[in-house]
């Protein structure tokens, strides 16, 4: 089922934090995560969607009714809390069970719903067992199953992974993915990793200050960011200023840089995006952009190894598998993006 | 440190010990312990009908304030806990210090004012009476209570028993109700102990017929000390059943707490 934000805006009272003018829609099985750095709105958003903040102007329509002004408990969705907010007096099938005993299931039926879908969460044999004396990976798992088991019409994750380990993140990852397309549900996952957010979704819409500053496929987001904070906020960057020299050519501080064409004006102030997996070591035939200078950083992290060349008075990062001492970079064309400049 | 505990513990244990010892003693006049030993004052205080009434009504006031209590701290303590309002929490914090500001003393004194009127002719009731240990013990159990709300993070597990479709009344009897048992439970123990041992107010207020027994135990103290001694002895045992059952109650509510947390 889909859900539709239309020119939502919502201000918590006596602040200026909150989202304005939202307009953003989630199909029908999507995964759409959401990120941001902290007070971006991510939150507010799920807020709103789920019906904890009902906002002051705008409309929220789920599955083509408007459900703005519909209390939370009646919007049938599934909300998994960053702290999973399990019932610690109840055990782990008696948490799944809960939102069927409100819907008035008989007893035996729900707890073999229930039972069941501890199953599909690979929690089996876990049922009588109570959420603390559950690890944070199996609670995580009893969230989801609660959130569900009664066949929610959207699904709402706010940074479900975030009190995990790395290794348990990774693994419930491709858990939540699986659930969710097992279960055909669209879904909205808040979250502030940005790793998380390309590897899980279908689409990522990323916030800053209460607005939608770009939405699109995670690939389509890494490589072509709308803004300098967008490349910034997702994965790693080489952001300089420059300014447009020629049709192909972009000057920076540390030099000029031959790039595809772009179709900017002469003179116009550029902010010039190079990812540092794209950076060269040493000197190819045929690449133009080639620097000399000095590593002031180099961090050996296993498969790759993350350096900082100093280039002119800046900072040139780059990765690579490279072992052997670096002295010169290039940079092809095409691996040169410009983005509208920051000032 | 350890010789001021050591002296500090004897000042403290001393009068309990020789109030023990002194309900056994046959007679006890100017010496520093009884002669002779006996069950009599025991078996005497068993057949005072002011001291066995005064036991009744003491534990029809204990049952009936933990009765109030729960039924104005539990819904009262979560409007506090869920109320964003300053003037809220201005409110409950004098709520609070209520029995630190206004001793029961004075509370007493209002009392005898406003109910000895033609209009509230109702000083000497044991309805006042209880009505008066309510006052006084209410602020302690909407602490627990509200303390226990904040750390259970009460809040964030209503919010999600709402997404899953509960209703408020479902969401008070099924999340509210069953997890603040512990702090409940180990509160009301102490609602029972406080309201057990109440002299001040008991004293000024209670009726004649409705005297609670630590109000008639003063009398005891006119008559034979070994009476006196066995009289005190069982209020005093009556406290520290109650306050052990309190801290009973308050370890396992700790135990559970830490499993949550």
């Amino acid at each position: 089922m889909s859900i539709q934000l239309q020119n939502v805006t919502f201000v918590y009272p006596g602040t200026r934090v909150g989202v304005f003018g939202l307009d953003l829609s989630i199909d029908d099985g999507e995964l759409l995560a959401v990120i941001g750095a902290s007070g971006s709105g991510k939150t507010t958003l799920l807020k709103l969607i789920a019906g904890f903040e009902v906002p002051q102007s705008g409309r929220i329509v789920l599955d083509g009714q408007d459900v703005t002004g519909l209390p939370v408990r009646d919007r049938q969705l599934g909300v998994v809390f960053q702290s999973y907010a399990l019932f610690p007096h109840m055990t782990a099938w008696q948490n799944v069970a809960y939102p069927l005993k409100i819907r008035r299931v008989e007893a035996p039926e729900r707890h073999r719903r229930a039972v069941d879908a501890l199953a599909r969460v690979g929690l089996k044999g876990m049922e009588e067992r109570r959420p603390q004396t559950l690890s944070g990976g199996q609670q995580q798992r009893v969230a989801l199953a609660r959130a569900l088991v009664f066949q929610p019409k959207a699904l709402l994750l706010d940074e479900p992974l975030s009190a995990l380990d790395a290794g348990l993140r990774g693994e419930m990852r491709d858990e939540i993915r699986r659930l969710q397309r097992e279960f055909g549900i669209s879904t909205v996952h808040i979250t502030h990793d940005q790793e998380e957010a390309l590897s899980m979704a279908d689409r990522v819409a990323v916030m800053e200050a209460g607005r939608v500053i770009q939405l699109a496929s995670p690939r389509e987001l890494y490589d072509s960011p709308a803004t300098r904070s967008v490349a910034g906020f997702v994965g790693e960057a080489n952001l300089w200023e420059g300014v447009v020299d020629a049709p192909n050519a972009v000057s920076v501080p540390f030099g000029v840089l031959l790039t595809t064409a772009h179709g900017l004006g002469k003179g116009q102030a550029v902010t010039v995006l190079v990812r540092p997996e794209n950076i060269m070591v040493g000197i190819a035939d045929g690449i133009p952009n080639r620097f000399a200078g000095t590593i002031v950083r180099d961090r050996f992290l296993g498969a790759v190894r993350r350096y900082d060349l100093a280039v002119g008075g800046l900072v040139i990062r780059g990765q690579t598998g490279i072992r052997d001492p670096i002295e010169t970079v290039s940079i092809r064309p095409e691996h040169i993006r410009l983005l509208p400049s920051a000032s | 440190m350890a010789v001021v505990t050591g002296i500090y513990l004897l000042y403290l244990f001393i009068p309990i010990v020789l109030l023990f010892v002194g309900s056994f003693g046959e007679t006890w006049t100017n010496s520093l312990l009884p002669s002779g030993m006996t069950l009599d004052w025991y078996r005497e205080l068993l057949d005072d009908g002011s001291f066995r009434r005064a036991f009744i009504v003491s534990l029809e006031v204990v049952f009936a304030t933990c009765v109030a209590c729960t039924l104005v701290a539990v819904p009262l303590a979560y409007a506090l806990f869920k109320s964003a309002s300053r003037g809220v929490m201005v409110a409950a914090r004098i709520m609070f210090l209520l029995p630190i500001a206004a001793p029961p003393l004075v509370l007493a004194f209002g009392f005898i004012l406003v109910f000895s009127s033609d209009a509230l002719p109702w000083l000497g009731s044991i309805w006042l009476l209880i009505a008066g240990h309510v006052v006084l013990t209410l602020p302690y159990l909407l602490q627990t209570l509200v303390a226990d709300m904040r750390h259970l993070r009460l809040d964030a597990l209503e919010l999600a028993a709402e997404s899953l479709g509960a209703s408020f009344r479902e969401r008070f009897f099924d999340v509210v109700v069953p997890l603040l048992r512990h702090s409940l439970g180990s509160g009301l123990i102490m609602v029972a102990a406080l309201s057990i041992g109440e002299f001040q107010l008991s004293n000024l207020i209670a009726g004649f017929l409705s005297r609670p027994y630590p109000v008639v135990l003063l009398q005891a103290f006119y008559g034979a000390t070994g009476f006196a001694c066995a009289a005190t002895v069982v209020l005093l045992s009556l406290a520290l059943l109650a306050a052990a059952g309190g801290a009973y109650a308050s370890r396992s509510a700790s135990a559970y707490r830490q499993g949550t947390a």
